[in-house]
């Protein structure tokens, strides 16, 4: 047992796009970003550029200066994670995920995402802190015994809990039963939540996220004509006072994926602006002709979206519309046997104890960075309507504020450990060493 | 009795009491030298005149050290007297971890006895020297590099980034030139400290800094002890490290692109308002030419907004680039006490030090 007072948990959420960390209490995390990492692979380059950060290089203040990158030189390969590392553009390094299809497969990654959030961006020595991470409702008991091994011996972290996604959103917003819809960069996830614990025979996912969203908005611009230059491959020059022009760089050593990154964010900000989500079922003659809005790429191309505007976010309702997106037919089969947003809903309340049904559907919760789409709401409410039985009151909630949305995971997660009746739950460290790391599994439900 | 604003930083101290259109009263250096007492130094001959400096990076390390400074700049300084402490207002930089400023507050409850207590960040306070509540901070500072979106008066620390690097690398930089190009010279890094102030400035553009580096005129220069050193290109090559960190050795962008990547992580309804009113502090960044520089990189930058810097109010002093933090310091002091929004000696007592996490944000 650790009951801790005066003592400030520190609470992450390590999801698919981003990570977020911060101090429990506090209202948004401190640091927040993304949770790929570069890799550039020692074996390839053979000249000594890319050698650790304490060799003897020519500059002495190199030692004192804390390098700009959380790297660490694991036997073959260097990893950069933040979003300051990963704005540089560095030959040969590829982009990867530590998460493949919400399980971990890189724990080197995912040490180094962590180790980052504390050195880097919060500041804070991992031993005084209890820690609360959150995980995704079908985390495996071998992942959740390995988590608590990696935090216990080498952060050696006093105390840890370990929180399920949908719980804390339930939390956030002061409900212990209610429907989960978390729309986020990687996936979209229904779970609906029971006193505080996740019905586990009833969640259901979908790969459909805002990553993939971003593909579909990306191939739709594309066979449009209109390419999207990466922040790095051009450069605005003066060939005449007040007159500018941009010139193309070329990098020939910059890898696909890195590139494949850097035009994600940009197209994630043009999705961010601009689209919104229709108010009926995406229709090609409805909206062929309604006006374009206006976009300015940072290289200074004006570029005009119409109908993408609400063609891509309705596939997050009917992902067969995935067809008609020219470059997309590689996504045909995943989409065939993928659901959308409604029927999920309805699928997973009706695999629920017919007693709390009814409860579920007037407390749906919508959470993640891709519920926060103007207009998402309403229109999933509209449908919801349409196809749920007649006398179930529908009721869809969300907070008001973009960013709440965006982080309601995180934010559960801070109420909770800031809670006096929490403090006798954490999973301490003398537990750990008494009882090993299979004890989590009965301290964390 | 006015309420202290103190603004400690990795070189400078700046304090004084709040009158907020004047310069600080007490500037000075925040590096010590610790003096053994009389009797061990026969025993340990090579730990005299050891430098002390409590404040690394921004953030204060070394406490005990930080209390004999306070005690000196407080009691001597500033005349406060023991049993009639006044109220105090402390400036933090980017990123305080929580554990950092509860240890503040409680040194100043404890040690000094104080009666009122608040703390901001420098960012917000750099923005109200010069007149606004929303904007973007770039601190370029002795120890580190903060570069802080601000909206209406909230730090987004989402889209915050703070660099450790800052004036000492830039010393160390031109130490490392200069000893190539004057082998023969012994440099004491104190002497390459006020050399960098007197001589280093920025080329106009990224064109004028390679020809400096092809040809520049140099000039004679006597240090203190009589040895007479060259400089040319190297006082341009400190200004333009800000600029192409490669220069440092870091693989990273220049001033101007971190400033626009940090603002795209901003909602975009704010960039204008952001990127419009760029405000520039801190020591370093009052290099000549780094302004001009700074306007003439914003004007070539890839963004649709360009970043504008503001101009401050005639009525502050001039220099207020320099501590443009004590100075908004002195403005929200004048707000905050009278209204009695500060932590006060009643409530640290009830609460303890944490109650500075809730009071002062």
């Amino acid at each position: 047992m650790y009951g801790g007072d005066e003592v400030s948990a520190i609470v992450i959420d390590l999801g698919s796009h981003t990570c977020k960390a911060g101090y429990a209490g506090e209202d948004a995390p401190k640091a927040v970003f993304p949770s790929v990492v570069g890799s550039i692979d020692q074996m390839e380059v053979d000249d000594p550029t890319n050698v650790e950060k304490n060799s003897g290089s020519a500059l002495d203040s190199k030692n004192n200066v804390k390098p700009l990158d959380s790297d660490k030189a694991k036997g073959k390969r260097k990893l950069y994670v933040g979003s300051q590392a990963l704005g540089y553009r560095r030959d040969h390094m590829e982009v990867l995920s530590p998460l493949k299809d919400g399980v971990v497969v890189d724990w080197d990654m995912v040490d180094s995402i962590w180790d980052h959030a504390f050195r880097e961006c919060l500041l804070i020595d991992p031993k005084e802190h209890p820690m609360l991470l959150a995980e995704s409702s079908s985390n495996t008991p071998q992942q959740r015994e390995r988590t608590a091994e990696l935090m216990f011996e080498k952060y050696k972290v006093p105390a840890l809990f370990l929180a399920k996604n949908a719980v804390l959103t339930s939390f956030a917003s002061g409900r212990a039963t209610s429907l989960v819809v978390d729309s986020g960069g990687g996936s979209t996830t229904v779970a609906p939540v029971h006193d505080g614990y996740v019905l586990q025979k009833a969640v259901a996912s979908s790969p459909i996220g805002g990553e993939f969203l971003s593909d579909c908005l990306m191939k739709s611009l594309e066979s449009k004509g209109i390419t999207i230059k990466p922040r790095y491959s051009f450069k605005r020059k003066e060939i005449r006072p007040g007159e500018f022009q941009t010139v193309d760089l070329d990098f020939p050593n910059t890898t696909e994926s890195y590139k494949l990154y850097s035009q994600r964010a940009i197209v994630s900000d043009i999705k961010e602006c601009v689209c919104r989500a229709p108010d009926t079922p995406y229709d090609e003659s409805a909206y062929s002709n309604i006006p374009m809005t206006p976009y300015e790429l940072p290289d200074g191309q004006t570029i005009e979206i119409g109908a993408d505007r609400f063609k891509t976010p309705d596939v997050l309702f009917n992902p067969s519309l995935v067809q008609t997106i020219p470059g997309m037919e590689s996504f045909a089969e995943v989409a065939s046997s993928v659901r959308g947003l409604p029927q999920m809903v309805i699928e997973s309340i009706n695999k629920c104890d017919v007693d709390i049904r009814r409860e579920l559907f007037s407390s749906i919760l919508l959470a993640g960075g891709t519920a926060s789409m103007q207009q998402l709401k309403e229109r999933l409410e509209k449908d919801l309507l349409e196809e749920s039985p007649q006398a179930a009151r529908v009721k869809v909630l969300a907070s008001g504020n973009a960013t709440e949305r965006r982080f309601s995971v995180w934010i559960g997660g801070s109420i909770l450990a800031s809670l006096g009746s929490f403090q006798q739950m954490w999973f301490s460290k003398s537990e750990y060493e008494e009882h090993g790391a299979s004890y989590i599994q009965r301290k964390c439900p | 009795m006015e309420a202290v604003v103190v603004d400690a930083g990795s070189k400078l101290l700046k304090a004084g009491f709040a009158v907020p259109d004047q310069a600080p009263s007490m500037i000075i250096p925040t590096q010590m030298k610790r003096m053994l007492e009389d009797g061990s130094l026969a025993d340990n001959p090579s730990l005299e005149d050891t430098t002390v400096d409590p404040v690394v990076r921004g953030f204060i390390r070394d406490w005990d050290a930080m209390e004999d400074l306070l005690h000196h700049v407080l009691y001597s300084g500033l005349g406060w007297e023991m049993g009639n402490e006044g109220q105090i207002l402390f400036t933090d930089p980017l990123s305080t971890p929580k554990a950092v400023r509860e240890q503040l507050v409680q040194m100043m409850f404890e040690t000094f006895n104080i009666s009122g207590f608040y703390a901001s960040e420098q960012a917000v306070l750099s923005l109200y020297a010069v007149g606004r509540i929303s904007g973007c901070s770039v601190d370029i500072g002795h120890g580190k590099i903060d570069i802080a979106p601000v909206i209406e008066g909230a730090v987004q620390h989402i889209a915050s980034r703070r660099f450790e690097i800052g004036g000492i690398d830039l010393t160390k930089l031109l130490a490392q030139e200069l000893g190539k190009s004057n082998p023969l010279v012994n440099l004491n890094i104190s002497d390459v400290e006020s050399l960098k102030e007197q001589y280093s400035c920025c080329a106009e553009d990224e064109v004028a800094y390679k020809k400096t580096q092809q040809s520049c005129q140099t000039e004679q220069h006597t240090l203190p002890d009589g040895q007479v050193i060259t400089i040319g290109r190297e006082r341009y090559t400190v200004g333009e490290a800000l600029f192409q960190p490669s220069i440092l050795g870091l693989e990273a962008h220049g001033i101007i692109e971190q400033l626009v990547r940090s603002i795209s992580t901003v909602s975009s309804e704010n960039h204008r308002q952001l990127l419009e009113n760029t405000v520039l502090c801190g020591g370093t960044a009052s290099m000549t030419g780094f302004e001009d520089r700074f306007q003439k990189e914003a004007s070539l930058c890839s963004s649709s907004i360009r970043p504008a810097l503001v101009k401050p109010p005639e009525y502050m002093p001039e220099n207020l680039i320099k501590y443009s933090a004590w100075v908004g310091g002195a403005i929200l002091a004048k707000v905050v006490f009278p209204q009695n929004q500060h932590v006060t000696k009643g409530d640290y007592d009830e609460n303890g030090p944490s109650i500075v996490h809730k009071k002062c944000f």
